[in-house]
């Protein structure tokens, strides 16, 4: 089910278009990873997404008409460096942000103590949060974006600034919460783009160039990887291998030769063939998974 | 010597009040693990210079 | 109720910065210092004795309602100053330091961000004038001789409200400015701006909020309240009002980097 569908959204400042015509649509209960290099717009993006800087141009429409007016009350929102009031307890700014979106302060309280449990930071609500670490912070800042049972949560690099500790915390709680909520958030890492999400729109210079599941966006590529290395290299392997008809592309990194494909199982076929006939000592051989690096490199680049 | 004991119990309240204000700035600074500043210096401000010490901690002193 | 909830967390924060304590507190000194210097000055140069035999020091006792306007004075001059520094940053530190953003990313309306802010400062200046003048005025009463309590009253309303005008300024700036240095430093231009105008043309714009405190010194005197009294509060109401909307307004429209 659909849940939203940004259409053409254009922001410029000045003259300046930061977004151009970013059109995209969120289904209900999907994570998606908004994935670009740093200045592609992911911000911009996630701040009208989260209703508080408006497009220039385009629109963002909720499938429920009666959320599109002041959506903010819908979406909870972690900007890319949460800052509190660091005179408040944990518990206290919990409170305080859910109350803003309307929650009574028994439920306000109720709520606080249940994500404080979620994210981990019972034992310390009571503390001022100038005394949180920067994991701490970044999991009370996903705390105050669930406060008010949000449709959509929106998170601008939740893992970017964390050391690997932080990182896994956050992205093990990501998991948890994608069991049942939508979940859009940016990232410049595509191992956190791989690990968690179930779809990818990718961004560059304020254009989506790609959208699609991890599987859709790999099946554009038409193309697999093998990797296959020798103990007692033959003579002209490369070329021999070069001869294969599902071959198209050799190419030698040290002692591996990455073959590309485009049809998994007669290349292995037919290659085994080969080694057999020859009888070439094989010591590898690895179908490579097509890596969303690969993907981005080669998006990003176009 | 009665002017100057009228004086003194005229006065009183605003000495509390300064010594309220002083103390606040002391217990304030020693709360504050980062100052505008080195902490010393604010110790030697607040106490030393009457009145005008203490308000300018306050004011200026603490990182927002 | 979202106003409310704004309402009592800056309350909350001003009470954990010791706002409540120490701004009353620097009001209240304010205020006595110059009733208090002035009653004991002759006596004090007796005592040090720094004044050379036969020379004759003929300073003139003011009466209570003069010495009652040295304490507005000084509040106009130097409580001013402090409303400034007090209100400075409580929307451009925000901004600056980025919890303005997570703010704004629940439904709050700038209605109730601005204005619950606005009020929140307003009970502390209130308070603090209030005792302030209060303690002014049992000094005065003490050491000078008696002035009506309701003359206090009054002149304590119209006050606040000239103070109300101050720190709505303030807040608007606020919203123009990240800086909190710089916001102190461009209300203060506004201000003294503002008086040094109505100066000049003061015979024109006699309903200025400016002469607030000229028409309290002169309703202290007179115990007569004089319309342009009147219609110079109403101007800082009116103004106080224009303020505070314009900074709505710019909020609003505010592009956030």
């Amino acid at each position: 089910m659909e849940l939203l569908h940004a259409n053409q959204l254009t922001k410029k400042y000045k003259e300046n278009s930061v977004i151009q015509d970013v059109s995209f649509t969120l289904e209900h209960g999907r994570c998606v990873a908004l994935l670009g290099p740093n200045g592609s717009g992911k911000t911009t993006t996630l701040r009208m997404l989260a209703g508080f800087i408006k497009p220039t141009e385009g629109t963002i429409a909720f499938n429920d008409e009666s959320l599109s007016r002041d959506f903010r009350q819908h979406v909870g929102y972690l900007p890319q460096f949460p800052v509190f009031y660091d005179w408040m307890t944990g518990k206290e700014f919990l409170v305080y942000s859910g109350q803003l979106a309307h929650l009574s302060k028994s439920e306000a309280r109720k709520r606080a103590d249940e994500l404080l449990e979620l994210v981990n930071l019972k034992e310390v609500r009571k503390l001022r949060i100038s005394k949180y670490s920067g994991g701490m912070k970044q999991r009370l800042g996903i705390a105050q974006a669930l406060i008010h049972s949000p449709k959509l949560i929106i998170l601008d690099e939740p893992a970017s600034a964390l050391d690997p500790i932080g990182r896994r915390e956050v992205l093990n709680l990501m998991r948890e919460l994608k069991k049942d909520s939508t979940i859009l958030f940016s990232t410049h890492i595509l191992n956190d783009a791989e690990e968690v999400s179930d779809e990818i729109l990718l961004l560059n210079n304020g254009n989506v160039i790609e959208q699609g599941s991890m599987h859709e966006l790999e099946s554009v590529q038409n193309t697999v990887t093998l990797k296959l290395a020798f103990s007692d290299e033959p003579k002209f392997i490369e070329e021999r291998l070069k001869e294969i008809e599902s071959v198209f592309k050799v190419h030698r990194v040290q002692d591996d030769f990455l073959l590309t494909v485009h049809d998994l199982q007669t290349a292995r076929k037919q290659l085994l063939e080969v080694v057999h006939n020859e009888d070439w000592q094989l010591t590898k051989f690895e179908v490579a998974k097509t890596s969303l690096e690969d993907l981005f490199m080669k998006a990003v680049k176009e | 010597m009665e002017i100057n004991r009228d004086l003194i119990l005229l006065l009183l309240p605003i000495i509390i009040l300064q010594l309220i204000l002083l103390s606040i700035a002391i217990i304030d600074l020693i709360r504050n693990e980062q100052t505008n500043g080195p902490k010393w210096i604010w110790a030697l401000v607040i106490i030393l210079i009457n009145i005008v010490g203490p308000i300018i901690y306050l004011i200026f002193g603490r990182r927002p | 109720m979202q106003w409310f909830v704004i309402f009592k967390k800056e309350l909350l924060e001003n009470w954990r910065n010791l706002k409540w304590i120490w701004v009353p507190i620097v009001f209240i000194l304010f205020a006595v210092m110059d009733p208090i210097t002035t009653y004991y000055l002759p006596k004090i140069m007796d005592a040090v004795g720094g004044v050379p035999e036969g020379s004759i020091i003929d300073l003139p006792m003011p009466n209570a309602q003069e010495a009652m306007m040295m304490s507005y004075g000084e509040l106009g001059m130097l409580g001013v100053l402090l409303t400034v520094v007090i209100v400075m940053s409580t929307i451009s530190g925000e901004i600056k330091s980025g919890v303005y953003e997570m703010i704004l990313s629940k439904p709050v309306k700038f209605t109730n961000y601005v204005s619950a802010k606005f009020l929140s400062i307003m009970l502390i200046i209130i308070i603090s004038l209030a005792l302030a003048i209060g303690t002014a005025w049992y000094y005065v009463m003490i050491l000078f001789g008696t002035i009506d309590f309701t003359r206090i009253l009054m002149s304590l309303f119209f006050f606040t409200l000239y103070f109300a005008l101050i720190v709505s300024i303030v807040i608007m700036v606020n919203t123009w400015i990240q800086s909190p240095g710089l916001v102190a430093f461009i209300s203060l231009a506004l201000i003294i701006i503002f008086n040094v105008l109505t100066n000049i043309y003061g015979h024109i714009l006699t309903w200025s909020p400016a002469l607030i405190s000229d028409y309290i010194g002169e309703y202290l005197a007179s115990g007569v309240l004089i319309s342009e009294l009147w219609y110079a509060a109403l101007m800082a109401f009116v103004f106080s009002i224009v303020c505070l909307q314009f900074a709505i307004v710019t909020l609003r429209n505010r592009v956030l980097h």
